[in-house]
C-alpha cells in the first residue's frame, strides 16, 4: 500500500503540472511559468503571507510599481523570484537574502493586462506563492525608453540617489539609478539593463552580501530600488552592474 | 442566400447601434448661454466618455462652442443639439486643451473653426494617436469612426469680439502644459476648462506639477464672474469650487511629501484612504492612483541625496 502510494506520488511528481495548485487567477501561464521558474518538481503552495502588491490598472505601462511585502511572512527565506505572466520575458527579479528582507518594490514594464507573480522558498524548499493583476494598455515592454531619445542621456547616467529610512523603527533603503533599462525589444536599441545588484554590510564582517539580486528585461528605465531590511544596521554599500560592464557602487547611511 | 445574410446583419447591427447614443441635454445657463454637462465618471463603456462639460455661445454673427467632447459621434450630438436650438452656423471652436474628452469631437464641426492654443495643438498632434489608442480601449465601439483633427487656427490671450459677444482669453500651463480659459465678458461667465474641476478628482498625466496649478489657481480666483463652468462637475456662482480645489490639491501636495520623506514606495502611496472631508469628490481613490504614478516619482527623488562615486 505505501509502495503504491510512493509510486503514485512519484508519477505525479514527475509530470509536474497536477503538483502544482489550482492558478486562483486561471493564468494560461500558470503552470509554464512554474515549471520554468521553480522547476519541475517543485513544491507549490499558495500562501496570503507573500504580498504582492500591484496597483489595479498601469496608469503608465512602462512604470508600474510592484511591491512584495513578507513582513507577515514569518519564516526564514532561501529566495524569492518574482515574474509578470504575460510578458515577452516574464523575470522580473530574483533574489537571495543573507537577512530578514520584509519589503522589495521596483517598477516593471507590462506589455499587455496580465498576473504577476512572487514566489517565495522557505527553507525547506517549498515555494510559496502570491499573485496579483493588473490591467493595462500595455505595450511597455515594447516602447523605446525616454533615455533613448535623450541625446544628452549620459549626461545622467548612473547618477545615484539614496537614502535611508526608518518607517516604524525598520531600515529601509531607497536607491534611484539614472539607467535606460533598455530591454531589448525595441528595433535597433539593444539590450542595456542593470543585471546584478548587491546590498552590502560596510561594517564588514561578512562575507556574502546582504542581499543579491539579478534583473530582467522586465525591469522599468531608471529604477527606484526600496528594499527594507529590519535587522541590519543602516549603513549599507549598494553595488550594481550593467550587462555592459559598467559597475556603480555607493555607500548609504543614515537615515535622512 | 448573400442577400438575405446582409439584410440579416444589418438587422442585428440595429439595436447594437441604436443603444450608443449620446443623450446631450444643453441646459441654458445664461442669456444666449448653453452648458452640457456630463457625468463626473471615470470612461466607461457604459458612459461612452460623455463625462466632461461642453458649452456654446449663440451670437449674432455664428455659435462658439467650447469643447467638442471625447468621440466623433458626441460631437455630432453635440453639432445637433445646437442646430434644434439655433440656425446660426458654428463659427468658432475653442478647444480648452488637448485631452481626448475635449477635443475627440472635433470632427463633428468645421475644419476652419477649430482654434486652440498653439502649444495645444502641438500637444494634440504629439499624443493624439496614443489618447485614441486608449480611447479604443476603455470606451469601444463608442469611438467608431473618430480620428485625430488638430485645430488650424490660433488662439492668443486677449480678447476675442465674436458678434455681439466679447471674450476675454486666457493661457495657463497648471493642467497640461496649455490650458485656455475663456470669460464671455457679455454674460459674465467663465469657462474655466479643465484648470478647474468640481465635485471630480483632478487629473494630472502633463501637470507640470501641483505648486504650479495652486499658483495659476489662485490668479484665475482674481477674475470677477457670475457663473463659473468647470471642465468636469457642476457649474458654480461663487468660489467654492478653487476652495475644494485648493483643499485637495493641498493635502494631495502634503500627501506625496510626508510620504516621500518616510521612504514610502508608489504602492503605499496609491493605497492611502482618501479623508472623509473630500467624500464629494468624485473618483479620487480612483485619481490618486494616476497621480502618484504622474506625480510622486519627482517627491520620491527631491526625498533622496545623491551620492557620489566611491
Amino acid at each position: 500500500m505505501l509502495r503504491h502510494a510512493l509510486l503514485l506520488a512519484g508519477a505525479l511528481a514527475s509530470t509536474g503540472l497536477a503538483a502544482y495548485p489550482k492558478d486562483p487567477y486561471g493564468s494560461p501561464m500558470w503552470d509554464y511559468n512554474l515549471e520554468r521558474y521553480l522547476g519541475e518538481k517543485a513544491e507549490v503552495v499558495l500562501d496570503d503571507r507573500v504580498n504582492l502588491e500591484v496597483p489595479p490598472f498601469a496608469e503608465d505601462s512602462s512604470q508600474v510599481p510592484l511591491t512584495v511585502d513578507l513582513s507577515g511572512f514569518d519564516t526564514p527565506v532561501q529566495k524569492v523570484i518574482t515574474w509578470v505572466d504575460l510578458n515577452p520575458i516574464p523575470h522580473l527579479f530574483t533574489y537571495v537574502p543573507q537577512t530578514r528582507v520584509t519589503v522589495v518594490s521596483l517598477n516593471f514594464r507590462v506589455q499587455q493586462a496580465t498576473t504577476v507573480r512572487a514566489a517565495v522558498q522557505d527553507e525547506s524548499g517549498v515555494w510559496h506563492v502570491g499573485s496579483a493583476h493588473v490591467d493595462a494598455a500595455g505595450g511597455g515592454c515594447t516602447a523605446p525608453s525616454q533615455a533613448s531619445s535623450d541625446p544628452n542621456w549620459e549626461e545622467h547616467f548612473g547618477q545615484i540617489r539614496g537614502g535611508a529610512f526608518s518607517p516604524a523603527n525598520q531600515s529601509r533603503l531607497k536607491v534611484y539609478v539614472r539607467h535606460p533599462m533598455d530591454s531589448g525589444m525595441v528595433g535597433n536599441i539593444p539590450a542595456f539593463h542593470i543585471e546584478t545588484l548587491e546590498i552590502r554590510d560596510t561594517a564588514g564582517g561578512q562575507d556574502e552580501p546582504l542581499l543579491k539580486m539579478t534583473l530582467s528585461e522586465s525591469a522599468a528605465e531608471n529604477p527606484m530600488f526600496v528594499f527594507e531590511l529590519p535587522d541590519a544596521p543602516p549603513q549599507y554599500e549598494v553595488w550594481m552592474r550593467d550587462n555592459n560592464g559598467n559597475q556603480f557602487q555607493r555607500q548609504v547611511g543614515e537615515a535622512l | 442566400m448573400t442577400r438575405w445574410c446582409l439584410i440579416l446583419l444589418a438587422v442585428m447591427a440595429l439595436p447594437a447601434q441604436a443603444a450608443l447614443r449620446y443623450h446631450l441635454e444643453p441646459k441654458q445657463i445664461a442669456p444666449d448661454t448653453w452648458m452640457v454637462e456630463g457625468k463626473t465618471e471615470n470612461f466607461s463603456k457604459e458612459n461612452g466618455g460623455n463625462i466632461v462639460n461642453t458649452a456654446f455661445i449663440v451670437t449674432d454673427a455664428g455659435v462658439v462652442v467650447i469643447d467638442t467632447g471625447p468621440s466623433l459621434q458626441y460631437g455630432d450630438a453635440l453639432h445637433d443639439a445646437i442646430r434644434k436650438i439655433t440656425d446660426q452656423p458654428v463659427t468658432h471652436v475653442l478647444i480648452t486643451h488637448h485631452h481626448p474628452d475635449h477635443a475627440f469631437g472635433n470632427q463633428a464641426f468645421p475644419e476652419r473653426s477649430l482654434s486652440a492654443l498653439p502649444e495645444t495643438t502641438a500637444l494634440l498632434e504629439r499624443d493624439g494617436e496614443a489618447f485614441s489608442d486608449n480611447m479604443y480601449r476603455m470606451i469601444g465601439d463608442w469611438m467608431r469612426g473618430t480620428q485625430v483633427v488638430l485645430p488650424t487656427q490660433e488662439l492668443a490671450p486677449g480678447p476675442l469680439i465674436v458678434g455681439n459677444h466679447t471674450f476675454q482669453l486666457w493661457g495657463f500651463t497648471g493642467h497640461t502644459g496649455a490650458d485656455l480659459v475663456i470669460l464671455d465678458k457679455t454674460t459674465g461667465t467663465l469657462f474655466a476648462g479643465d484648470m478647474v474641476f468640481y465635485n471630480r478628482a483632478i487629473t494630472t498625466p502633463q501637470s507640470p506639477g501641483l505648486n504650479v496649478w495652486q499658483q495659476e489657481l489662485d490668479l484665475l480666483a482674481e477674475i470677477p464672474f457670475e457663473r463659473l463652468v468647470p471642465g468636469h462637475g457642476p457649474m458654480v456662482t461663487d468660489d467654492r469650487a478653487f476652495r475644494q480645489m485648493h483643499a485637495y490639491m493641498t493635502w494631495l501636495d502634503a500627501l506625496f511629501k510626508s510620504s516621500a520623506n518616510r521612504g514610502l514606495t508608489a504602492n503605499e502611496v496609491m493605497r492611502t484612504p482618501i479623508p472623509g472631508r473630500f467624500d464629494s469628490i468624485a473618483e479620487a481613490s480612483y485619481e490618486l492612483i494616476r497621480s502618484t504614478t504622474h506625480l510622486y516619482p519627482r517627491y520620491e527623488q527631491a526625498a533622496l541625496r545623491m551620492l557620489p562615486e566611491e
